[in-house]
């Protein structure tokens, strides 16, 4: 029995995650059905705005334009609130399997995650991480966490709060494209971002220092299908999908690792020199911040979730993983 | 029908509906709706898609450079800065044969640099420069024709309600394109003063014209004080998006500021004339979203039909060669031109050409710099041609007829077609100044 | 209903209708000046103070909405949606009757097309105003998402309500060269 299958995403196929699904996630799950010979997916794959921009994933997947989808979770703070998991825990794990094996855990052992997107009539798969850590990269030279008072950095989303600690810091909203540009003018001290992602937009030659600071991987992706598409597929199929899609976590999670290692190489040789933030530098930041694990866990608390709980969980995943916190985040009273 | 026939058949009926006057936004919305719901068999789906495209498309950010560099040219038209530096031309042109229309399309090329639209530009000179040629016995289809032809500038020199749209369509930087469009537009400036040159030189009558009587030239302080405000805000606006110091968004909010101060400083505006300026900046953009807003339901409707995909495969299997590609590109082009806005053509023919490009490793802001200049050889060919149109309507003189205007304004067009191929067969006019 | 009666109707439906999208036509006027000024309080904010506006993205975002949604039954109303009317002009010389048939038409299907909207945005709207959902960044900026969906959906009924009106009139002076507005009135 043949089933198609429309897999949208706004981003380019040519995006890492999007590879992955055409070059891993596809492949296997035609391997896998082709064991049984029961059935065969028909796939038409959709991608770069031919249907939906990269805001669009999820409202193109509630709405029936595309079956399955990487929706691109930061877009969506108000419907999927507790998808900010990871970016709400800084300076925890600068690991994305490690991260994206624990959010995806805490997705199917708490009901939040799977009831967000299924008021947005989908089916969580599984979740994808694929920035190792930002980081802090800076035209000037820089020593400790004190050259970061009175500075401008460009950053986006919620890691423009990390800075709310420092003393006169002040954040400017950007995209990844601007960065670049923000550095060279001075018009921003600094950039926050992934080392893969300052490889591909070049930021060696405008910004030859990097604070390794490891504030920490976040989650940004989520496989989802459609829920009438869902309901209507067998039971074999569903199980099939269920399982790659964990196998597609990992795998990408792994690959953006590789990248993050010899985007770090690349930098490198590109004449950048990567300065390490003193461990104490690295607590002063965290303590001085407001704790806004704290702040989201009481939101959902409020909102009937078990909020508390899953930040609990997701840092003692993190810490028999190995990733102790540098500030526990968990500990603190929310009010 | 499989839903690749229908989404071609689409297409040929968004085209007759344009033509017979369907307001365009209309016709792309009316029939990538039905499409859909024919397509799937599925009346739901086709809401589904007119939900998200509604809001989506006008909630992008880099759409607010629409209502700010309309604003910024409503403005320093009214301020007067496209005659000042009319003026400015004429002073340094006078002596050459056909000087006048030379310093048209000077001024013009350097007024485009302060508006974002080619209606601003037609409209400026054709009260400037016209009368002037006329009253110096030019030959009129000469005099209308340069003043259509240059007019088109407007939209090929930044900044560029254009160069904007195509951005949004094929996901480029709006300042790459920008800063693309810099050396093509002083690149059709050029072409067209040497045309007027060699026109001059071999036919002087199709330029007519008697020289210049002694007037006295511009003292240097009159020429500072025509020239100062539009450099300065050139500084400024390409500045601020060439160094980065601003985005294209900020650069326009910056440009409309300091348009309005000169203005005031001038005493160029009175409060009506700003409110006028301001009630049309929301007018035309508007308009321009709108039409956006339903050109964004057709390509989605088109990348539901799988369209795209099976025409890259098709190119693929076909083995087109880059030449007729091109070929089969701006011939679509000038056809539609025809009858349709610069706008809707760029918004029709993109999406249905973009995945065809891309896999050839063609760069898609060269793609954009060839779209922009081919659709807009159309706001020179009749039936509908808006430049000449609007020549017509300002002029509003009896003696020159709107034939008078597109038969004067065909060479330019000829000039414009022979500029977009050297375009297209040296990629490198469009890219050297972002590399 | 007589003719008569119902031409007054229409008449003074119009005039409420033309009311309304002019007032509505206003404020996305003033929504311009807003943007032109919350831009530039940015920028200076950004490079003298050293304070960007964290919220500026968004508060563009929503004045581009207001702008559009709020000024499109103006457009409309004053025959400046896009158009290619080269072919109606031509008929309109030869075939009078025809011609006033096929704009009729037209309006009819914009008509349509803009209720269509508003049945898609409506839906919308009642899950944005009950959910509360925002746009932004929680704890940076947000904005609501509900006004906007409101917008559009009331700015479609304007729209169809104008076309409708047009079509019950007959009122369609269209013009060969739509011109800068305003310009005659300002030169003088
Ligand atoms: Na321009
Ligand atoms: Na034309």
């Amino acid at each position: 029995e043949k089933i198609t299958a429309v897999v949208i995403d706004g981003y380019p196929a040519k995006a890492l995650w999007v590879q992955e699904i055409t070059n891993f996630f596809i492949p296997e799950v035609d391997k896998r059905l082709a064991e049984t010979g029961n059935y065969e997916m028909d796939w038409q794959e959709s991608y770069g705005g031919a249907i939906v921009k990269p805001r669009g994933v999820l409202d193109g997947i509630k709405l029936g334009l595309g079956d399955i989808g990487v929706v691109t979770t930061i877009f969506h703070s108000s419907k999927l609130p507790s998808q900010a998991i990871s970016a709400v825990t800084p300076f925890v794990a600068a690991d994305s399997v490690a991260v994206a094996r624990a959010v995806d855990e805490i997705a199917k052992e708490f009901p939040t995650m799977q009831k967000e997107f299924d008021a947005q009539n989908q089916v969580y798969l599984a979740t994808g991480v694929v920035l190792d850590s930002y980081q802090l990269f800076s035209k000037n030279e820089i020593a400790s966490l004190k050259d970061l008072e009175g500075a401008k950095v460009a950053g986006a989303g919620l890691n423009l709060r990390y800075l709310e600690g420092i003393p006169d810091a002040a954040g400017v909203r950007g995209g990844l494209t601007d960065f670049y540009n923000m550095v060279q003018t001075g018009m921003t001290d600094y950039a926050m971002l992934w080392p893969e992602a300052a490889q591909t937009f070049k930021m060696a030659e405008v910004a030859p220092y990097m604070l390794k600071a490891d504030l920490g991987a976040v989650n940004t992706k989520t496989i989802t299908v459609n829920k009438d598409y869902w309901d209507g597929l067998p039971d074999e199929v569903k199980g099939v999908l269920r399982e790659v899609a964990v196998l597609y976590r990992d795998h990408v999670a792994g690959i953006a690792m590789e990248r993050a290692g010899e985007s770090l190489d690349a930098y490198v040789a590109a004449g950048g020199t990567i300065v390490e933030l003193s461990p104490e530098d690295r607590v002063a930041w965290a303590e001085a911040m407001p704790n806004i694990a704290a702040e989201w866990a009481k939101e959902l608390d409020d909102a009937g979730e078990p909020g508390t709980e899953m930040l609990n969980a997701y840092l003692g995943k993190l810490r028999d993983a190995g990733y102790a916190p540098v500030r526990d985040w968990a500990a603190e009273p929310t009010n | 029908m499989s839903p690749m026939e229908i989404g071609l058949a689409s297409v040929a009926a968004i085209v007759v509906l344009v033509y017979i006057g369907v307001y365009i936004p209309v016709a792309l919305g009316v029939v990538s709706f039905i499409s859909i719901w024919l397509m799937r068999d599925n009346f739901d789906l086709a809401m589904n898609l007119l939900k998200i495209a509604v809001g989506d498309s006008v909630m992008e950010y880099t759409f607010a450079t629409v209502p700010l560099f309309t604003f910024m040219g409503l403005i320093v038209s009214r301020a007067g800065l496209g005659g000042d530096i009319y003026e400015v031309m004429n002073s340094g042109f006078r002596k050459v044969k056909g000087g006048i229309g030379m310093a048209t399309v000077g001024a013009n090329a350097v007024f485009a640099a302060v508006t974002g639209s080619s209606i601003a530009s037609a409209s400026v000179f054709s009260k400037v420069s016209v009368p002037q040629m006329l009253s110096y016995d030019y030959n009129p289809r000469f005099a209308v024709g340069v003043v259509a032809g240059s007019s088109v500038l407007g939209m090929i020199i930044p900044p560029s309600a254009m160069l904007i749209i195509y951005s949004f369509v094929a996901e480029q930087s709006v300042g790459d394109m920008f800063q693309a469009g810099i050396v093509p537009g002083l690149m059709l400036a050029a072409a067209y003063v040497g045309w007027i040159w060699v026109m001059g030189r071999f036919a002087p009558d199709y330029i007519g014209g008697r020289p210049f009587e002694e007037t006295e030239w511009l003292s240097w302080r009159e020429i500072a004080d025509k020239t100062l405000p539009i450099t300065l805000l050139i500084v400024v606006v390409l500045g601020g998006i060439y160094t980065g110091w601003l985005s294209p968004v900020e650069a326009g909010a910056s440009g409309s500021a300091l348009g309005l101060i000169i203005a005031v400083a001038r005493r160029r505006i009175t409060l009506k004339g700003f409110w006028h300026a301001l009630l049309e900046t929301g007018h035309i953009t508007a308009a321009i979203l709108f039409l956006i807003t339903a050109a964004s339901i057709y390509s989605r409707m088109l990348g539901l039909a799988g369209v795209p995909n099976a025409l890259g495969d098709y190119l693929e299997t076909a083995q087109f060669s880059f030449f007729w590609v091109m070929f089969f590109y701006v011939v679509l082009m000038i056809f539609l031109g025809t009858l349709l806005d610069t706008s809707s053509i760029i918004l029709i023919v993109v999406p249905l050409f973009l995945p065809l490009i891309e896999p050839m490793g063609l760069s898609l802001v060269w793609f954009g710099i060839v779209t922009v200049v081919g659709a807009e050889i159309g706001l020179l060919t009749p039936p509908l041609g808006i430049s000449c149109f609007v020549i017509k309507a300002t002029l509003n003189d009896e003696r020159i007829s709107l034939k008078d205007v597109f038969v004067g304004a065909f060479p330019f067009a000829v000039v414009m077609l022979i500029v977009l191929i050297l375009l297209i067969r040296f990629p490198s006019l469009s890219l050297a100044i972002l590399n | 209903m007589t003719n008569g009666t119902f031409k007054t109707l229409a008449t003074g439906l119009s005039r409420l209708a033309s009311g309304i999208a002019i007032s509505a036509n206003a404020v996305g006027t003033i929504v311009v000046l807003l943007l032109v000024l919350v831009v530039n309080f940015d920028v200076i904010a950004r490079g003298v103070f050293n304070k960007p506006f964290l919220g500026a993205v968004e508060v563009v975002q929503f004045s581009m909405v207001l702008i559009v949604f709020l000024q499109l039954p103006d457009v409309i109303r004053v025959n400046r949606l896009t158009r290619s009317d080269g072919f109606l002009t031509v008929l309109g010389s030869r075939y009078p009757r025809t011609h006033n048939i096929l704009r009729q038409a037209i309006n009819a299907v914009s008509a349509v097309f803009m209720t269509l909207i508003a049945f898609a945005i409506w839906p919308e709207f009642t899950e944005m105003l009950e959910t509360r959902d925002y746009f932004g960044i929680p704890g940076v900026f947000t904005a609501p998402w509900w006004p906007i969906k409101l917008v559009i959906f009331l700015s479609a009924v304007l729209c169809a309500l104008v076309l409708v009106l047009k079509i019950a009139l007959r009122e369609d002076n269209f013009e060969l060269v739509r011109m800068p507005e305003h310009e005659e009135e300002d030169r003088s």
